[in-house]
Order: C-alpha cells, then structure tokens, then sequence
C-alpha cells in the first residue's frame, strides 16, 4: 500500500469517526441513564441533516449556523416525546429494568412515524448541496473544508460535554445515575431532572450530527438506521457513559470502516456495517474498555 | 353446549365457511384473503417464538425473503407445494444457523440484533443480485391460480395457529412462557431454556419461509428491495401487538384489521399509512399493552369476575 493512500484512509476514516462519536454520545445519555435504546436515534440525525438541508437551500443560512438551529430543534422534540410519552410511565417504573422493551416498541413506532412523515413530505430523492468545498492538505491529503469543519465541531462537542459532566456538579449527577439510579435517588437528587435533561440532550446532538453531516453526504428519509446501529457499536465498545471510550470507539470504527471500504466497492460499506454491528453484539459484548454495556 | 364444544363448533364453521368462499366469492375477496391469510400466517408465527418468550425478533422480513428466494431459484423446475416446503425449509436452516449465537443476546440486544441481520440479508442477496447475477430483480411466470393461492395459504394457516395453539397449551407454552417470566429463574427450574428457543425460533422461521415462497409468485417480480423490506417486519410486528401477542387469535385479528385499513387507503397513501402505523404502534405500546385481545379480556373479568383466555399469562 503506498503511502498516499495510507494517509487519505487516515484522515477520512477520522473524520468521520468524529461524527460516529457525537451520534454515540447521545445514544449513550438514553441508555446509561434511562435503558431506554433510541432505535428512532438515527431518525433525528435524518431530520437534523434535512433541517440544514432547507435552511440552505431556501435561506443560504450556513450549515454550521443551522446546526444550532437543528440541536435546538431536537431538544424540543426530545422535552416533547419525553413529557407525552415516558414522564409518567418512568415514574411509575418499579424498575428501568421493565421499560427496555415498551420503550424500544415506542422508538420503533417513531422511527416508523418519522421515516414516512418524511417521505410524504420531502420525497425519497438523494438530496445534497455545496458548501465549503474548497480543499485543505493534511497529511498530503486533500479534505474538503466542509468535512473538516463538522469533524473538529463533532470533536469539540464531546469534548465540552466531557468537560461539563466531569466538572460540573450536574454532570456529576448524570455520571451518577448511569452508575446506579436508586442510589442517587436516595441522596437527593431528583433524577426526574436529570432524564428531561438526557433526552433534550441526546435529541440535540443527533440532531447537530444531522446536520454536519448532510454537508458532505446525500440524505434521504433512510438514511437513519444505519448511523442507529454504528452508534450502538461505539456504546458497546465504548463502554456505557463513557464519553471518552466512545471517542475513542468512534475513530477506530471509523477507521475500519474506511479501510475496508477503501478496499472493496462503495456498494459493499452497508455490509461492512452490518456485519461489524452483528460480530461487535455477539463477541464483544463487554466493549474493550471492560465495563459491561448491559 | 359447553364452552368447549361452543368453540369448537364456531371454529368449524368459520373453517367451512372459508373453504367453501372460492364457490360464491368474488375474485377481488379472494385476492384480499390471500393478503389477509399471508399477515395472518407471519404474525401467528411471529407469536410462537417472540409473543410466547418475549424475545421480540424483527427479522421476519429476512425469512420471508430467504422463502421468497428458493422460489425464484426453483420455480419453475419444481412443482408449487413442493417449493413452498423447500422454502419453509431454507428459512428454518438459516434460523437455525443465526439461532445459536443469537439467542445467547436478551432484551434490547437480541431486538436490534435481529433487525441488523435482517438488513444485513437484504445487502447480501442485492450485491449478489448486482455484482454476480449481473440483473436486479427477477419475474417469474405461470403463477397458479388465485384459488391455488388461497387455498395454499389457507393450509398454511390452519397448520400454523394449530401449532401455535398446540405449543401453547402443551409443556413447550410453559417453558416458552417461563422464559418470557424469568429466564435465570427458569433455567435453575430445569427448562433448557436454549434448546426451546432454538426449536421455536426456527419453527417462527419455517411457517415464515413457506409463506414467502408462497408469496413470491403471487407477486411475479422480485428482488431483495421487495421481499426482504423492513415493512413486512414492522406491519407483522405491530398486527401482532395490536391483536393480542399471547394467543393465536390476537395476531389474525390484527392481520385482518390492518389488512382492510391498508386495502381502504394504503394502496393510495402508503406513507400515510405507515404513519398511522407508527401512532398506532406508539399508542398501543402506551394503553394496550396486551393487545386488543388482552383488553377485551380484561372487559370480561372486570364483568363476570372470572378470568378468560389467560393460562400462563
């Protein structure tokens, strides 16, 4: 392998681990906090990227400026979907234990919901448009500036929500209900609080991701389920709440992605993705950073 | 009459009734039978392994398809019933080929594992259509009858919610329904919880694949976007729920009613539909947990103050 193409699979394979590792995060806010698996999660990345979309297309408002737009759009929804659809079930809960499965037919239902919503409204055509197409060299590597920009923002975002949940005394109280719920329960804290926030959260950073990456990818109504299913790869590997481990879980997934589409053709990177998803559930089930995701 | 003889006189004549249908029917009855009769045969068998453990498996697309598959491979150098049996039989393999690493995973895992593998088939049999075969897609010609059809399916059917009512109410319901309760506590009770599940999961799998070989002809063209679609699994999934999840009744009554509301406007407005699919899903899982049949059978406890149709649940 020459050295030139060494280097284009580096810098791809990274970059787009960024944005694995933004969508994972939120994924992993919901599961650590709440057991509750967002199978719809990769549905609000898909509503995210067309928010962006429009907004540039009609209003030539930047993709980067709609991204605040986009996280801000999906907290909503993500307060909304909480308040009608699990406030009250949660709080009736004996254990979070009992909601995984009535909450994964719920997500079902919305992925099912917002997937057709989209259809109808925007159509199955590839959509896509330029904006900062001009090229940086890294590495002897041409990227695209726009790929750039969403992987350092992508960094940037997880990094900042590391920070707050390692220094701040909410974010502490978040690491602590992903260790145990009834415990940080007894000391105090009102957890009801704390799962508004995770979902707000959660929604917001899918819906941010969505929009970074509809700068350089097509999108579709289907693109979802797909970035569903390598999010919950990064979890696992990751380990749960760790947002650094999914960092981490996200560039190598990136990484390999990359390489093995590097060498195959496009057409076989959904099932480089799929087959990574099966193999990751049914051999590494503990991650590689030891604690268990389950 | 007793209760029981009650029942089994109705069964009887809802069974003569439907044999005797082709007779006076119109076609475009019989047409939508077979549809009703294709959901209702997936959903009850959706029910025997995911409505009896609670291992939800939304990879039902993926057996239909494989079924699906051995038509356009065998038709028509093999006679129909002897396809449909070979179809069964290849989707059954493959259940049991995925079975045994997958059903170690439980609870939310094992569900998006099974839908992952599901899409993961679908790519499969599209690069293999694209990159070997060359040809996206195939027709298939001299398909039998809509009476053939009907019939064909009819079989299937009974064959299928007599198995699923069979197992129910056999040593197998109790261990399935065991596992559905407590699967640790089942095992240390002595249920080989594995080997139950394997059986069942691949016994899901063969009334599945029969079906889509079935179905494959009756749709003439194919290809993997058509039979292995994330929809069939979503609109079983849901008929399933929406009908009661425990009983073989639950699912027909489900296929039936979602069925005709696909017929009324799905044809015309199939996003529309799906997403009144999705509330549906979404309200179901909020005030009707147990499906309509749960909830009628909640009715006649609160007014008779005896309990109806509810052996393990």
């Amino acid at each position: 392998m020459e050295l030139g193409h060494i280097s284009t699979v580096l810098v791809m394979g990274l970059t787009i681990g960024c944005i694995y590792a933004v969508i994972a995060v939120g994924l992993n806010l919901l599961y650590g906090t709440m057991r509750m698996l967002n199978i719809a999660h990769g549905d609000l990345i898909m509503l995210g990227a067309y928010t962006a979309y429009w907004l540039f297309t009609i209003y030539k408002i930047s993709p980067l400026f709609s991204a605040l737009i986009a996280a801000l759009g999906g907290a909503v929804i993500g307060l909304i979907v909480y308040r009608i659809l699990f406030s009250s079930s949660i709080r009736r809960a004996k254990s979070l234990g009992s909601l995984e499965g009535t909450s994964l037919l719920i997500f079902f239902g919305f992925l099912i919901l917002t997937e057709n919503v989209a259809l109808l409204s925007w159509g199955a055509d590839f959509r896509g448009y330029s904006y900062l197409t001009s090229v940086v060299t890294i590495l002897g590597t041409p990227v695209a500036l726009n790929r750039l920009s969403a992987a350092l923002i992508a960094v940037a975002v997880c990094l900042g929500f590391y920070i707050f949940l390692q220094r701040s005394l909410f974010g502490k109280a978040v690491r602590a209900v992903i260790q145990d719920k009834d415990a940080t329960q007894l000391s105090g804290v009102d957890t009801g609080k704390i799962y508004i926030f995770c979902f707000g959260m959660a929604f917001a950073m899918a819906t941010l991701a969505g929009a970074l990456i509809s700068m350089f990818y097509a999108i579709t109504p289907f693109i979802g389920l797909p970035y569903t299913m390598m999010a919950f790869v990064i979890i696992i590997l990751g380990g749960l709440g760790n947002i650094l481990g999914g960092l981490v879980a996200g560039l190598i997934l990136g990484l390999v992605i990359t390489t093995v589409v590097a060498y195959t053709t496009p057409g076989f990177s959904f099932i480089v993705q799929y087959l990574i998803f099966i193999l990751v559930i049914l051999l590494m089930p503990q991650g590689i950073f030891g604690r268990r995701a389950r | 009459m007793t209760l029981k003889a009650q029942t089994l006189t109705i069964w009887t004549l809802i069974l003569v009734i439907l044999l005797t249908l082709p007779l006076y029917a119109a076609g475009y009855y019989i047409s939508l039978l077979v549809t009703i009769l294709m959901y209702a045969i997936l959903a009850v068998s959706w029910i025997i392994f995911s409505g009896y453990t609670g291992y939800i498996s939304l990879a039902v697309a993926a057996f239909f398809g494989i079924g699906s598959y051995m038509t356009v491979i065998l038709w028509p150098a093999l006679p129909f019933p002897l396809i449909i049996i070979l179809g069964g039989l290849a989707s059954m393999f493959f259940a049991l080929l995925i079975g045994f690493p997958c059903l170690r995973i439980r609870g939310p895992y094992f569900v998006i594992l099974t839908l992952g593998l599901s899409e993961l088939v679908k790519y499969i049999f599209e690069i293999y259509e694209v990159h070997v075969k060359g040809v996206t897609g195939t027709i298939l010609l001299g398909a039998p009858s809509s009476e053939v059809f009907y019939y064909s399916l009819l079989i299937i059917a009974v064959i299928a919610a007599a198995t699923a009512y069979f197992v129910k109410n056999s040593k197998f319901g109790i261990a399935l329904f065991s596992i559905k309760g407590n699967e640790e506590a089942a095992e240390a009770m002595g249920v080989d919880t594995t080997r139950y599940k394997l059986l069942f999961f691949s016994v899901s799998a063969l009334f599945m694949g029969f079906t889509g070989a079935a179905m494959a002809l009756r749709w003439t063209y194919i290809d993997p976007g058509v039979v292995f679609n994330p929809l069939i699994t979503f609109q079983v999934t849901i008929m399933a729920i929406l009908g009661g999840e425990e009983d073989f009744r639950g699912p027909i009554i489900g296929a039936a009613i979602l069925t005709l509301i696909s017929e009324a406007f799905g044809i015309r407005y199939p996003y529309h539909y799906m997403a009144l699919l999705g509330i549906t899903l979404i309200l179901l899982i909020k005030f009707l947990p147990r499906g309509l049949l749960g909830a009628i059978g909640r009715l006649h406890i609160r007014r008779k103050g005896y309990m109806v149709n509810r052996r393990f649940g």
